[in-house]
This record gives C-alpha cells, sequence and structure tokens, in this order.
C-alpha cells in the first residue's frame, strides 16, 4: 500500500466514525510517514508496519474533547477584533516615533554637514566663527549617530513587538478553534552579543562625543565672543548688536 | 497478543517514557516498536486518549529546518496516575508470575 492509500483508507474510516479533529490523526501518521521515508523506508513498508488502516481507525475513540462551541469562536474572534484595533492604534504611534527619530538623526547630519562646510542655506545658520562652528558640527554629528543607534534599536524592538503580537493572535485563534498552537514569542528582540556589544560601543562614543563638542563649543564661543550670552554678542534670534 | 489486552500496559509505557522527557509522536512509536512488538500506528490512538484524560498536553516546537514537531509532555496529572498504575501493574505482574511459574513446576 503506498502512502496516499494508507492515508486516505485511514481519513475515510476516521470519518465514518466521525471522529473530531481527523486532520491532526492524518498529520501525525503524515509525519510518521516523512521520518521513515528519510530513514530510507520505502512507502510499502511504512504502510505495512503501520498496521491495518481500518483497525487503527477503530482504536480512536471518540473522545471529543475538542467539541468547542460556535459562540465561543465567535466570541474569541469579536475579541481578538477590538484588541487588533487598539493595538494597531499603538503601533502607528510607536512606528511615527521611529520615524520622528529618523528624521531628526538625518536633521542633526544635516547641520552637521552644514556648520563643517560653512554652508548656509537660506540663512537659517546664525553666524559664528569657524572654530566653534566645527566642534558644534562635530557635537551635531555624534547627535546624529546616537540617534541613529536607537532608531536601529527601536526598530528591532517593534518588528519583534508585531512579530510576538501576531503569534499571539495565531494562538488566540488556534486555542479558541481546537488546534494546538505554537508558542508565545518574547517581546525583546534576540541580538547577537556581538552587534549588540557594537551599537553599544557606537552609542556611548556619540553620547560622549556630543556632550564634550557641546560644551567645548559653547566654552570656546563665550571666549571668542567675550560674553556668557555669545548669543547677543553675535545677535542671534533677532538681537541686534550692541556696539 | 490481544491488542485491548496490550493496550493497558501500552499506556503504561508511553508515560513510563514520558516521564524522562518530552517527545514526538514518532519517537514514541520508535521507541516502543523497538521493545515490544506492536503495529508502528498503534501508538498514536494512545497517545489521544491520554490527552483527552488530561495525562498529556501538547506543544509545538520548532526545530532547525523542517516543519514544527508537535510533543507531548506528562502533565502533572499524568505524572500521578502513572506513579499510581505503575505500582498497581508491578504488583499484579508479580502476581500472575507466581500463579503461572507455579503452573509450570507441577508440569514437571
Amino acid at each position: 500500500m503506498k502512502k496516499n492509500e494508507f492515508l486516505s483508507k485511514l481519513a475515510d474510516e476516521l470519518k465514518k466514525k466521525n471522529t473530531n479533529d481527523t486532520d491532526d490523526i492524518i498529520s501525525e501518521y503524515e509525519q510518521h510517514f516523512a521520518f521513515k521515508m528519510a530513514d530510507g523506508f520505502s512507502e510499502e513498508e511504512i504502510a505495512a508496519k503501520l498496521g491495518d488502516p481500518v483497525l487503527l481507525a477503530s482504536q480512536f475513540e471518540d473522545t471529543g474533547e475538542y467539541k468547542i462551541s460556535r459562540g465561543r469562536k465567535v466570541t474569541t474572534a469579536i475579541g481578538l477584533g477590538i484588541i487588533d484595533f487598539f493595538a494597531g492604534i499603538f503601533l502607528v504611534l510607536l512606528v511615527a516615533w521611529g520615524v520622528i527619530m529618523a528624521a531628526f538623526s538625518i536633521c542633526s547630519a544635516g547641520i552637521a554637514v552644514c556648520l563643517v562646510g560653512v554652508i548656509n542655506p537660506w540663512s537659517l545658520i546664525p553666524h559664528m566663527p569657524y572654530l566653534p562652528a566645527v566642534v558644534l558640527g562635530i557635537s551635531m554629528a555624534a547627535l546624529s549617530v546616537l540617534s541613529a543607534t536607537g532608531c536601529i534599536y527601536f526598530a528591532a524592538f517593534v518588528r519583534q513587538l508585531m512579530r510576538s503580537y501576531s503569534r499571539f493572535h495565531q494562538k488566540t485563534i488556534a486555542v479558541a478553534s481546537g488546534r494546538v498552537a505554537l508558542p508565545s514569542l518574547g517581546i525583546y528582540p534576540q541580538i547577537q552579543a556581538k552587534i549588540n556589544r557594537r551599537i553599544r560601543t557606537v552609542a556611548l562614543f556619540s553620547i560622549v562625543l556630543f556632550t564634550t563638542c557641546l560644551v567645548l563649543g559653547m566654552i570656546i564661543s563665550m571666549i571668542l565672543s567675550g560674553s556668557l550670552e555669545f548669543w547677543h554678542a553675535w545677535g542671534w534670534f533677532g538681537y541686534e548688536i550692541v556696539n | 497478543m490481544n491488542i485491548q489486552y496490550k493496550k493497558g500496559v501500552l499506556e503504561l509505557c508511553v508515560l513510563s517514557l514520558l516521564k524522562k522527557h518530552d517527545c514526538y509522536g514518532y519517537e514514541l512509536s520508535e521507541y516502543l516498536s523497538m521493545h515490544i512488538n506492536i503495529a508502528d500506528g498503534t501508538v498514536y490512538p494512545i497517545l489521544r486518549k491520554l490527552k483527552s484524560e488530561g495525562l498529556l498536553t501538547t506543544y509545538l516546537q520548532e526545530d532547525s529546518g523542517g516543519p514544527p514537531r508537535k510533543y507531548y509532555s506528562l502533565t502533572s496529572l499524568g505524572r500521578e496516575v502513572y506513579e499510581k498504575e505503575r505500582a498497581e501493574y508491578l504488583n499484579f505482574a508479580k502476581r500472575v508470575e507466581i500463579l503461572l511459574e507455579d503452573d509450570n513446576n507441577e508440569k514437571k
């Protein structure tokens, strides 16, 4: 007897008996065939060793374990729909936050390039001597790297959160309809230790560089302008230069 | 041997193996047919029955490559029932052995 013949005969017999969850039983035997065939047995041999499908079917008692009412299934579906709705809103917020972080990173990088390269598009960058501009430019570049690493980690987190949520969704449906459920997934992303260390080092380095250069840039500005409030001296933010 | 007769004992064997570690169906089938002369397919109805009685639970596990496998695991009720039935069976088997060997001696 071939595999298909065995399985269809078994399925027929089980259906005749009105056994619940015939598919589940059949899939067990299908797996048995798969394992045995991987060991090099022929389909006929495996079927012969499994035994007579009619006899096997008779050994399955109609246990009625999976008799789940339609009502419960519908309730679960409705509840899950409501949860999905709110989770969806939450997800939009999370993604929006990620986009904002990415935009922030790009803007910081742009400012850094302008400061160091003495580019002043639409006169957006207030006047200052070149030395503090370079130092502040480096600090902006570090800020850009810092927010980029934050963005990468956040993206990994959101991705894992989505996977975890979709597994929860599948599981809930599986349980409600009496199927076997896959295990839950954690919400924290599994990042390789080596990559994780690298991201951490980059983030730490950029924090230090950002704060040092920012403070240093301000001190240099104060010294060069001869005023604690150098923005007044250089006439930023609409202040008039007082001579 | 009579299949109904064997079935109760096979249930005990399945429980004993699952007490050691969680197994998937094929593993149990291979193990049993290695020790006892039964059709390979017999173990699946047993697993299903034990599960419906609440002695076993199942879970899926994704092993490297291939589709997820269905693992069987003993519940605390299963553990309890196993210990109880194991003791009963061993006691029973001992009595039967005494009876049958006694019969053998008389014939000699």
